[in-house]
């Protein structure tokens, strides 16, 4: 039996990998941008620059937050007897 | 319409395959959740140095420290020493014109590479990457070194040589 969102699977594969692509792109860009912030942290930590630290962690928190937020949107795999590893 | 799918597999199933080759399959979702997981992981990481500098600051050298005689280090000469505290960390004694005496950390602010002083050209030389100090006050004149070298107050007394922390910390 065949439901809309099917069809609409059928119709569309590429939805799905384009929401895929661009969730991936999103998550390595904030993690990048969170590498870039965690040695910054260590080399300014040396010096006891405390505010540097400080910024640098809530800005990491936003940014792993929004990575988690991101995970939500993930597209369901299109279950399929086929399409099964 | 019948919603539900026949070929379900339960997650608990689905996370310990049977097969190798489903086993050995990250996909692009697990890829996803994987980026997510070492994203929060870093902002543990960053808090973990929050902490540490709010909790756990780097001590400070207490009293005088006894380095070596006045004698013994001529002009335009260095010589290492180590004031055992916490942690072992090298030290540089530099005898410059005039009597003026500093000391230093020998671990360049770069990559932790033994610096030394170089009378020639007057100069605290990283030989690692090039990188050059100040020899007087331990700023960065050329090359990678991000910061300054840690400093020392050296105080002569009665022809010997100690060293204590430096007054003008900067906390910024």
């Amino acid at each position: 039996m065949s439901n809309y969102r099917r069809s609409q699977n059928q119709a569309h594969p590429n939805k799905t990998n384009a929401l895929m692509t661009g969730i991936l792109v999103l998550l390595i860009l904030f993690v990048s941008i969170q590498i870039w912030f965690l040695f910054g942290a260590l080399n300014n930590a040396l010096r006891e620059n405390f505010n540097f630290a400080l910024t640098t962690f809530i800005g990491s928190s936003i940014l792993a937050v929004a990575s988690f937020w991101l995970l939500r949107y993930l597209p369901d795999p299109i279950d399929s007897p086929d399409n099964e590893l | 319409m019948d919603e539900k799918k026949p070929d379900k597999v339960p997650n608990w199933k689905r996370d310990f395959p049977i097969q190798k080759k489903k086993a050995t399959h990250v996909s692009r979702r697990e890829f996803a959740k994987y980026l997510g997981l070492f994203s929060g992981t870093l902002a543990l990481g960053n808090g973990a140095i929050v902490i540490k500098s709010l909790y756990f600051p780097e001590e400070e050298l207490k009293g005088e420290h006894f380095v070596c005689n006045q004698a013994d280090v001529p002009v335009g000469e260095m010589f290492q020493f180590e004031v055992a505290g916490t942690t072992v960390v090298p030290y540089i004694l530099i005898h410059l014109e005039d009597n003026e005496w500093r000391a230093f950390e020998q671990k360049c602010t770069h990559l932790a590479c033994a610096v030394r002083y170089r009378a020639d050209i007057e100069k605290i030389e990283c030989p690692c990457h090039k990188g050059y100090f100040n020899p007087r006050t331990g700023d960065v004149l050329q090359g990678p070194p991000p910061r300054p070298l840690p400093q020392l107050a050296v105080v002569v007394k009665d022809g010997q040589i100690y060293v204590k922390a430096k007054d003008q910390e900067k906390f910024i």
